[in-house]
């Protein structure tokens, strides 16, 4: 590995001279005429995704016009066996040395058509995307002409970069064979216990005093009626005694540094003040005086300030609450559990510590929080005492729960004889709670009104629903059974509850929409179903990991489809509700995914990283120590001495925010150099510059952003080129400059938001250069609207969508003077190059 | 866990909370303070009048809220104060 990067480092430093690194002898004699680029430009009609909207035909006519190209040719499918055959067969008989595929996004096919190059004996750095359908022919759908000249733009883009294109080998990671679970409910029981039956060792954190998360205060589970908690225990106790396991309960991940296979983790062990020797026998709850509510039963039975949430904890250790108890730090004025204690197990000395842990791949199974339905006034939750949740009332009807499996009524605590559900409560709605289903909440209300049924047949069941959605196995059996049993089925939601104040009943009303009649009903007491949401605290998580979150809060993944379970970052999976509401058949099904997907990094045991580390040209350095500075990963050290920096490529992340900082081009970045973003810019301004937007977008927020509004078909102007950086923080004040000294019209700046950057922080960096600039552009008398800045993550496809429409205004207002007036302010940045 | 309670707890009625009585001796206090500084449920504070020793003794703010955790006693470097449990049924007296 270490001969590895040192090799590259060699490469790197060596000044390209048009060889490319393959070994063997045949190859190599061939690499020798190939020091003319020979480009390869393939464009495809992705059916009719692509060519519906673009005359592929005349892009690839275009594309053969251009310098350097040799072989230029539209296709249905590039992707496809036959394409990449295509590819490949060109690569050898054509002798291409570059190879363009102008089709959908490099964050889709990219691994794919790189792969096609490498088969073909071609470094797959030789290779370049032009994203001709989520930037152009899905967002401009109804404008044939506009949509094709922008394709041939952002082809003659790639081209230009392709050309300037230089080969690399990839560095080595070993990855440490120990996973990290985050979130002990049902899908990190499952993750962890996958995992560390494969063979390796599992650290398991859980911020609540035990394991078992939601599952475990669920009474049954849909649709085989299976008690939940009797399925769950005895996961959960193999996870307490798995030898490869470290359970890491009342903890908190408190900072995750380093990359892929080499992630270190502080944890955050909170005092739990009852040592290992607890044997749960309860002595200590009968003496202690503090009384407060379970949180585990929401409140409805009363445990000590010396608990065990229920029965089956895991770990059985009792805990004492320090925020109830009498005694406080360093001061003991109560010792009664102390005294009652045989085993001598109480500790009040005991401190919070921070474990260090190093682990190779993380897997994220933080889950859900559920809707708190009392901002809903019409409902009466919190006033009305017989208004409950979904949540309290499985921690009524279970037979380990407060009421010892009693449906009570809490007003009185009667058992109810007619009961009413209320659907899609914090769910499906633009007015009150979130817009997406909730995925579980109508087959746990089919669940609940069959055990009502079960216990008191005679009950009463009215079911107030806008849609049943009974899609999964043995879902509609359930359905039905429920209907044949008697369950009431009515459409359209309660517009309002109210109560009798005598007697607590209460009042439904609403209106049956498909008898189109409003009713009224009684009911004793009324549940709300209440819809699933994302972890209040999912915002940190996201923060330590650098994850993205959908516009619903739950965490991204990788690709919807394909790479359903992985993380954008690389070496983290996703399970159970933290991706998204899912039923526990899904979380386990994921849960299994997500410890297969991490399984295999640590079966490899090494993870090859991207070559766009920096690029240093060390007889221009001044050794100012500007990009040590800059670097979010300390990865540049300044030696004073020898006045020069080195690099440590292993700690590179890659966002290229040096080489943007570098105002002597002593430091660029491979694979995104200055001159390729040049050439690039180039080509976006050599015609019409004027009518156009540079954008400079990053790889993981913005540009990601760009691919939803294109994947969702959200229709923008024509008038922007996106250029792809790693990070914001690669754009230097330069690409700007050059843009304008070029006439562009407008220059967009897109990154993540300030604090979500994939690369710590570096898009700090970017605010502040684009400040910079917008003061320069000022102090020249320039109309600083024509450089936009916009943070949009990878779900804010409307953002983004949105900015280029606002952006269309500038375009077109920017007079031909301002434009001229630019290309003299600015046309310095022209003569460096 | 996550979720606002909003219910009672059903077995709130079966809890019993200590019913404790706490008895002060004015005049052996010397006004140290510590009864009023360690009290876990902030049960204390320093009245307005003068003892025999000169020194303002403590005062019973809200006796209900006492878990007869016996701190009080134990600290006090002057048996001054002392707390005992309260029969049941027996009629609330005011300290």
């Amino acid at each position: 590995m270490e001969s590895g990067r040192q090799n590259r480092l060699k490469i790197a430093s060596r000044p390209w001279n048009g060889e490319t690194l393959v070994e063997d002898k045949e190859d190599k004699r061939q690499a020798k005429q190939e020091e003319q680029p020979r480009i390869g430009v393939y464009v495809c009609h992705c059916g009719l995704n692509i060519a519906g909207s673009v005359d592929c035909a005349d892009v690839a006519k275009y594309a053969a016009t251009l310098p350097n190209v040799v072989l230029a040719q539209d296709n249905r499918y590039t992707c496809s066996d036959q394409g990449q055959a295509g590819i490949k067969k060109d690569i050898k008989e054509q002798r291409l040395n570059r190879v363009v595929v102008a089709s959908c996004s490099p964050r889709l096919h990219e691994p794919t058509f790189r792969k096609a190059c490498e088969d073909a004996g071609l470094n797959k750095y030789l290779f370049e995307m032009a994203n001709i359908r989520e930037h152009c022919s899905w967002v401009h759908l109804y404008d044939r002409e506009s949509a094709t000249d922008k394709a041939k733009d952002l082809v003659k883009m790639a081209v230009a970069k392709a050309a300037l294109l230089q080969p690399a080998k990839e560095a080595e990671v070993p990855i440490t064979r120990k996973a990290l679970v985050i979130g002990g409910g049902v899908a990190g029981i499952q993750a962890a216990l996958d995992l560390a039956d494969t063979g390796y060792k599992v650290y398991m954190v859980e911020k609540e005093p035990s394991i078992g998360g939601m599952m475990a205060r669920i009474d049954k589970t849909f649709p085989t009626m299976d008690c939940s908690i009797c399925i769950l225990a005895p996961k959960m106790s193999d996870v307490g005694h798995h030898p490869n396991i470290e359970l890491l309960t009342n903890s908190e991940v408190a900072e995750v540094k380093g990359y892929i296979g080499n992630f270190h983790v502080k944890v955050l062990k909170k005092a739990r003040y009852v040592t290992k020797d607890c044997s749960a026998c309860g002595e200590c709850i009968k003496v202690c005086p503090i009384v407060a509510p379970n949180e585990f039963d929401v409140g409805l039975a009363t445990r000590h300030g010396i608990y065990t949430p229920f029965a089956q904890a895991v770990p059985s250790t009792y805990i004492i609450d320090m925020n109830l108890c009498l005694n406080k730090e360093g001061i003991i004025t109560c010792d009664k559990c102390v005294k009652a204690c045989d085993r001598q197990a109480i500790n009040f000395d005991m401190k919070s510590e921070t474990e260090e842990i190093e682990v190779g791949t993380i897997v994220v199974a933080t889950g859900a929080d559920v809707f708190d339905p009392s901002v809903l006034p019409n409902y009466g939750y919190g006033k009305y005492p017989n208004v409950i949740t979904s949540l309290e009332f499985e921690r009524l009807i279970n037979a380990g729960g407060p009421s010892a499996g009693h449906l009570l009524r809490p007003s009185d605590k009667k058992i109810p004889k007619r009961v009413a559900f209320v659907q899609c409560v914090g769910s499906r709605s633009d007015r009150a709670g979130k817009l997406y289903c909730s995925n579980v909440c109508c087959m746990n209300t089919i669940k609940d009104s069959l055990l009502i049924k079960e216990h008191w047949p005679d009950t009463e069941i009215y079911v107030f629903y806008v849609d049943i959605r009974a899609f999964g196995k043995g879902f509609e059996d359930l359905y039905k059974r429920a209907r044949k049993e008697g369950v009431v089925f009515i459409r359209g939601l309660p517009a309002e509850i109210r109560e009798n104040k005598k007697t607590h009943s209460l009042w439904l009303i609403g209106e049956n929409t498909l008898k189109r009649e409003i009713y009224r009903l009684n009911a004793d007491m009324a549940i709300l179903s209440i819809g699933l949401e994302s972890r209040k605290d999912s915002e940190m998580i996201q923060r330590l990991l650098t994850l993205s979150r959908n516009q619903d809060g739950f965490f991204l993944e990788a690709h919807p489809k394909l790479r359903p379970v992985d993380a954008a970052t690389g070496g983290i999976f996703f399970a159970g509700c933290a991706e998204g509401p899912k039923d526990i058949k899904d979380s386990v099904t994921q849960a299994s995914a997500a410890a297969g997907r991490a399984g295999i990094l640590m079966a490899q045991g090494k993870v090859t990283v991207e070559a766009i580390t920096p690029l240093p040209f060390p007889e221009k350095c001044k050794a100012c120590g500007l990009c040590v500075k800059v670097c979010p990963y300390n990865a540049i050290t300044l030696d004073k001495e020898k006045k020069r920096v080195e690099i440590i490529e292993a700690a590179c992340g890659g966002c290229g925010t040096c080489a943007a900082e570098c105002a002597f081009g002593a430091l660029t970045q491979n694979h995104f150099t200055d001159d390729q973003i040049n050439a690039e810019i180039d080509a976006i301004t050599e015609k019409d510059a004027d009518k156009k937007t540079v954008a400079f977008c990053c790889n993981w927020c913005s540009y990601a952003g760009a691919d939803f509004a294109g994947v969702s078909r959200m229709q923008y102007p024509p008038h922007a080129r996106i250029i792809r950086t790693m990070c914001s923080g690669r754009v230097s004040q330069k690409f700007v400059e050059r843009a304008f000294a070029r006439g562009a019209a407008a220059v967009l700046v897109s990154g993540c938001h300030i604090g979500d950057c994939h690369y710590i922080n570096a898009n700090v960096q970017t605010q502040k250069r684009v400040e910079r600039m917008w003061k320069k552009m000022e102090q020249n008398g320039l109309n600083k609207a024509r450089l936009q800045l916009l943070w949009a993550s990878a779900a804010e496809g409307e953002k983004f969508a949105s900015k280029i429409r606002e952006m269309e205004k500038t375009v077109a207002n920017v007079k031909p003077e301002e434009i001229e007036k630019a290309k003299q302010v600015f046309k310095k940045a022209l003569e460096e190059s | 866990m996550p979720e606002r309670i909003r219910h009672p707890p059903l077995d709130k009625e079966k809890m019993e909370k200590p019913e404790t009585e706490i008895h002060l001796i004015k005049d052996e206090c010397k006004g140290c303070g510590y009864c009023i500084e360690y009290c876990p449920r902030k049960v204390l504070e320093e009245s307005d009048e003068i003892n025999a020793r000169g020194v303002h003794p403590p005062r019973i703010v809200d006796g209900s809220k006492c878990m007869d955790c016996g701190f009080c006693t134990a600290v006090c470097p002057d048996f001054a104060i002392f707390v005992t449990e309260k029969q049941k049924g027996e009629e609330k007296k005011h300290a």
